[in-house]
């Protein structure tokens, strides 16, 4: 980028003192904001369009599907005062925390098994990165007949007879979690391995010089080095986790304590329609989302500002 | 270097796998057979029979063959129920002629007619009452007035294991009895249904609520007539049911087919299930329960009488269609012609409506059994808000039978949720 910048300016003639010559037409600045508009207004057109658009649908009162009128923030405080918004909220947290946790540490310890140099392992990395390929519906129905009573695959497996692991309220959220964790554990794998693999191997030669052994190594030099991709991976999978809405809908159907906000959202937008309703609940689960995600970004680019400053 | 290029490899096939299936996603844009020409029709029915080799298409094969200026071109939609009924809102929303013929579940009678998005078929009233049968007739009307012609129905059977059982039971206490001693001393369930939560668990729930007295609405849907004390003791019931192992284990993550797996396998005394897996069983059963059971009509609480919650589809004329006199000919013609309605029980054993056509087939045993049921099952309310009142029925019912609520608390709700629906 610092490389192209200069070059331009070359060719246009440095003014004194190294100013550009503000009068020959479009600033080089203006010009590549010229050339970004296009994709920025896809982009606002595309994501920023529908957002906008549930908030204004939010404002509005309906009954069943019939435009009402303006409703201003009722439907925020009908959704707020709504228990079943609140169990779904509680729910979405519990699976966020506990599956993305899961999923980071066994992430992590495949990332390092697949970093390792040894015999098999490009069928190892296949292996791992299989189920992340399955649609997550079909991973879904999967583990609904594995954990069902009937079939019961599990239950024959560790010998447990007919329990009824979907049936049991506790026990249902152990069952979607697991299936969660199981999905996605190879993503965040994925992502740590690429992480891995842009640290460079001198670093451990030299620590391994000044005689740091491998828990010394991993503490002090792959988990620094690799936090920002830790930093996405969590970002990306806590994001995902928030919105998770296939795997309680087919496993559970939300019976047990375990309907998702996602799964609130599309009841009031498709199953019993109030549009109004259905838009406040979505609006807040994006603002809900949206939260976290700065969260996350302003410590990732603190993280990037640091590591600069370091180098 | 040899590494990155490994992992970009399968970044590059992961990010294609993923393309795929957004792809898989994405709907077909072929809009062939909604074009407005004149003559032409448009079916919009979703579910197993309307896919290619389905009786569906051969329905509308023969009515092309005997209506050459009015051929009819079937709308494929997505088996789950809510996804047709939001694939068909969407159009309608639109007021659009995309549709002009709607197959409907018995269910959405009220909202669509609310919406103004069909055609009153007052005026064909005469030519479809006299010959189908009433609860399908009634599941057609909302508000006195009749919104679509009956296509076909559904009812639910009380399946059992002639080897365990002698006589099937003709009340639900004794259905328990029986389940449990047959269950126990063979190992195996006892009664299987529809327990998952969803519609289905509805279904079951009212079935036993309505064989024990309990009533929803007047005869016109003017007034509720829900009693809370019954429904709690339907619920109570339930509870029990499920902690003496009269439900068989999985009851409460069982829909129709899973139950149809277990008591095919083996791993129940009884099932509650609709007619379509009478033959399914004859096939694909184990030996020793394809040969070893009947069906029979559902107990009641008395061991008076039978009841069953009714099923089925409807077919409506779209209010947009740019072709409603053929349109309107089309399902009065599928809702009362014997060869059509013939075609379903034989080709599909999807249960028709047409009352002549179960004199006709009394000697298959699943015909029979419907045509003893059909007279005393109850459709669930077309209203408007049935959704509403179905959610929160799920949402009150379901913790409360496997003992996560109260079960008097939860009849309360549910009688709130139906009496908002008429306000």
């Amino acid at each position: 980028m610092a490389e192209v910048a200069t070059e331009s300016r070359t060719l246009s003639g440095p003014g004194p003192g190294g100013r550009r010559p503000r009068t020959k037409g479009v600033s080089e600045k203006g010009l590549g904001r010229l050339f970004v508009t296009p994709a920025i207004g896809l982009m606002v057109l595309v994501a920023l369009f529908p957002v906008i658009y549930a908030f204004v649908v939010s404002l509005r009162a309906y009954t069943g599907r019939q435009y009402e009128g303006f409703a201003g923030f009722e439907n925020y405080s009908e959704a707020l005062n709504d228990d079943k918004f609140w169990a779904s909220l509680q729910f979405t947290f519990t699976f966020t925390v506990i599956s993305v946790g899961a999923e980071f540490i066994i992430g992590l310890g495949f990332a390092l098994l697949m970093n390792q140099a040894f015999r098999g392992r490009g069928i190892t990395r296949a292996a791992i990165l299989v189920p992340w390929v399955i649609p997550t519906v079909i991973a879904a129905q999967m583990w609904f007949f594995m954990f069902n009573v009937n079939p019961g695959f599990i239950n024959s497996a560790l010998g447990l007879g007919e329990f009824n692991w979907l049936g049991e309220s506790g026990w249902v959220k152990f069952a979607v979690i697991f299936a969660d964790v199981w999905k996605t554990a190879p993503f965040v794998a994925l992502l740590l391995l690429a992480g891995l693999q842009t640290i460079p191997t001198d670093v451990y030669e030299s620590a391994r010089v000044d005689g740091a052994n491998a828990w010394q190594r991993f503490w002090h030099i792959t988990l620094p080095l690799l936090r920002p991709a830790i930093f996405v991976a969590l970002l990306f999978r806590t994001i995902e986790a928030l919105r998770v809405y296939d795997l309680p809908q087919v496993m559970t159907g939300g019976a047990f304590d375990t309907e998702s906000l996602s799964m609130v959202v599309q009841q009031y937008v498709v199953k019993t329609p109030d549009p109004g309703l259905g838009s406040a609940l979505s609006t807040i689960t994006f603002t809900i989302i949206l939260g976290i995600g700065v969260i996350f970004v302003s410590l990732l680019g603190r993280e990037l500002v640091i590591g600069r400053k370091d180098q | 270097m040899g590494r990155t290029k490994i992992l970009g490899k399968w970044m590059l096939a992961a990010a294609a796998g993923s393309l795929v299936v957004a792809a898989a996603c994405t709907p077909s844009s072929d809009d062939e057979g909604s074009s407005d020409g004149g003559g032409e029709l448009t079916w919009a029915i979703g579910g197993a029979e309307a896919q290619p080799g389905g009786v569906d298409q051969k329905i509308a094969k023969l009515w092309n063959q005997q209506n050459p200026d009015n051929p009819i071109t079937i709308e494929t939609l997505p088996d789950e129920a809510d996804q047709q009924r939001e694939q068909q809102a969407n159009v309608l929303q639109a007021e659009s002629d995309e549709f002009d013929i709607l197959g409907m579940d018995v269910i959405w009678t009220g909202e669509y007619s609310q919406n103004g998005w069909l055609e009153s078929l007052d005026d064909v009233r005469d030519q479809i009452e006299p010959s189908v049968l009433e609860g399908a007739f009634d599941s057609a009307q909302w508000g006195g007035e009749l919104w679509a012609a009956p296509f076909n129905t559904n009812a639910g059977f009380l399946y059992y294991r002639t080897d365990l059982i002698d006589q099937p039971p003709t009340t639900w206490d004794q259905l328990c009895q029986m389940a449990e001693q047959a269950g126990q001393k063979n190992g195996i369930g006892g009664l299987i249904g529809q327990g998952r939560k969803y519609e289905g668990f509805v279904v079951n729930w009212l079935e036993y609520y309505w064989s024990a007295g309990g009533e929803l609405y007047n005869e016109d849907n003017s007034e509720v007539l829900f009693d809370p004390d019954i429904a709690t003791q339907t619920t109570e019931f339930m509870q029990q049911a499920m902690d003496d192992g009269c439900f068989a284990p999985g009851f409460n993550t069982a829909t129709e087919e899973e139950a149809r797996a277990a008591f095919q396998t083996g791993k129940a005394v009884f099932m509650r299930n609709w007619p379509y897996a009478y033959q399914l069983i004859q096939d694909e059963g184990d030996p020793e329960v394809a040969n070893n059971f009947d069906i029979a009509p559902l107990p009641t609480f008395s061991g008076q009488g039978t009841i069953s919650a009714l099923g089925g589809f409807n077919n409506a004329v779209s209010a947009y269609s740019s072709n409603k006199d053929a349109a309107k000919e089309f399902v009065v013609w599928a809702s009362t012609d014997p060869e059509v309605q013939k075609m379903l029980a034989t080709d599909a054993s999807v249960p028709p409506v047409l009352t002549s056509v179960y004199d006709e087939l009394q000697n298959e045993p699943d015909m029979a059994l419907l045509s003893k049921v059909l007279p005393d099952a109850k459709p669930r309310p077309p209203a408007p808000t049935w959704n509403t009142i179905s959610v929160e029925m799920q949402d009150a019912l379901f913790p409360a039978y496997n003992g996560d609520g109260d079960p008097a608390d939860a009849s309360q709700s549910v009688a709130d949720a139906f009496n908002e629906s008429v306000e």
